[in-house]
């Protein structure tokens, strides 16, 4: 399975996960009321310079903004069209540099270090009848699962364009579905089959 | 069908449909030897039977029992009892580092992650893999791979280990490699394979054709009338 986990640890690995989790957190909030393009685009050079300071392999990963190209191009064109480039460079940079310091984290923060950092504040849910480490498991894995899910795509989309040519198609979206409800299947088998979940009586259909 | 002493495994006239699909219609076996083989066609139930070992599928009737635990009112208690090495190590593998894939059986188990993460290194250390346990998963081979996959489900140690065709996508020193480590396992192991020269060495073999143990007994003799039938069948056509 496929994962962004950078395998040669760098300085932001030894970083608790708790602590990169926040300054995530708080990041996001604070560029978001920012609307100097200059500012912005300062601190994006900011997160670049961040990914440069991880080593080749981490600053070659810029390039997965890529993937979000048409998102970014319709985001720009809506500004345009209502406002100014000033707000369309603005609305990208902000954008761009929350998906890059989220993918930062998710590079560097292994799942175990993930669910121990959101396990306390899951606690807090346990009131509703909610297990902690099983939420945080679920969490991880939502997270973990991005770039499965994306690299997935990509290789349909491969296939696609190797058989037809042309670009993919909304076509692709029915078997990237059943694809997507086949691993959670697999997932979830193998969660089973090492004892998570074993509480429930009876059995899953497995296909 | 040879004796079997104390059997860890006991399918008890078991019946099992997938789908509109009927597997298994009361089948029944024991097994107590130390390295028993499944062998037969794909479809022919090897990997369900295995599953239901396992607890990962539960009988619609009868009963199956390891470690004399019935698996229905004891599924809890069966993953620290069965190992099951699937045979696609990444519809298995969940974590991105090594460490953490071996380490989540024993924080399952109980254990904290620090504890956890320790055995990890030890098991990983006395497996000629020393200092893996923070190397990013999808870095790894597919033999690596699947060896990570066979050490995270032997670190919570089970006493029975189930295997579903381990080899089917390994290169040929890898499975060397494999082999060599399976035959060294403490564990009882139950395991469904084409590898016809590693099984030969197994105490027993169960042939199953569409649910049902078409030959029972030493490796030799169920190999033989194995490929005899499918070599009739080939003629047959051909005639």
């Amino acid at each position: 399975m496929i994962s962004n986990y950078l395998g040669r640890e760098t300085w932001l690995h030894r970083m608790p996960a708790g602590a990169k989790l926040a300054a995530l957190a708080i990041l996001s909030v604070v560029i978001l009321p920012v609307d100097d393009w200059r500012a912005l685009v300062a601190a994006l050079a900011g997160v670049v310079l961040l990914y440069a300071s991880l080593g080749k392999e981490a600053f070659k990963r810029l390039a997965m903004i890529r993937s979000f190209a048409v998102l970014l191009a319709i985001i720009a064109a809506l500004h345009l069209l209502a406002g100014t480039w000033q707000e369309a460079v603005a609305a990208v940079a902000r954008l761009v540099m929350m998906i890059l310091l989220a993918d930062l984290v998710s590079m560097t923060t292994t799942m175990q270090a993930m669910m121990a950092a959101l396990t306390p504040v899951l606690t807090l849910l346990r009131p509703f009848g909610l297990n902690p480490r099983k939420l945080s498991l679920a969490v991880s894995l939502a997270i973990r699962f991005i770039p499965v899910l994306s690299a997935n795509w990509e290789a349909r989309s491969e296939a696609w364009r190797a058989r037809t040519g042309r670009r993919p198609s909304f076509r692709l979206l029915g078997p990237f579905i059943a694809d997507t409800f086949r691993i959670a299947d697999h997932v979830a088998e193998a969660l089973d089959a090492r004892g998570v979940a074993r509480s429930r009586r009876g059995g899953r259909e497995w296909g | 069908m040879p004796d079997t002493v104390s059997p860890y495994l006991r399918f008890d006239n078991v019946s099992l449909g997938r789908g509109a699909r009927t597997v298994f219609d009361g089948f029944s076996a024991s097994l107590g030897e130390r390295r028993v083989g499944l062998i037969g066609n794909n479809g022919s139930g090897k990997s369900t039977l295995l599953r239901l070992a396992a607890g990962l599928l539960l009988p619609d009737a009868g009963e199956v029992f390891v470690e004399g635990l019935e698996t229905k009112t004891h599924r809890g208690e069966l993953p620290g009892n069965v190992g099951f090495l699937f045979q696609n190590p990444d519809h298995q593998i969940l974590f991105p580092t090594v460490g953490e894939e071996i380490a989540f059986g024993l924080t399952e188990k109980g254990m904290t992650d620090a504890e956890a993460n320790a055995a990890a290194r030890e098991l990983l250390a006395a497996n000629g893999c020393e200092g893996w346990e923070k190397r990013a998963v999808h870095e790894l081979s597919e033999g690596q791979r699947q060896l990570v996959c066979l050490l995270s489900v032997i670190a919570p140690e089970p006493s029975v280990l189930l295997l579903d065709e381990p080899f089917s996508s390994l290169d040929l020193p890898t499975r060397l490699d494999l082999s060599d480590r399976l035959r060294a396992l403490p564990q009882a192991v139950v395991m469904a394979s084409h590898d016809f020269e590693f099984l030969s060495a197994f105490d027993r073999l169960l042939w199953l054709d569409d649910g049902r143990v078409r030959e029972d007994g030493r490796p030799a003799t169920v190999i033989a009338a194995y490929e005899a039938s499918i070599r009739g069948l080939k003629t047959a056509r051909r005639a």
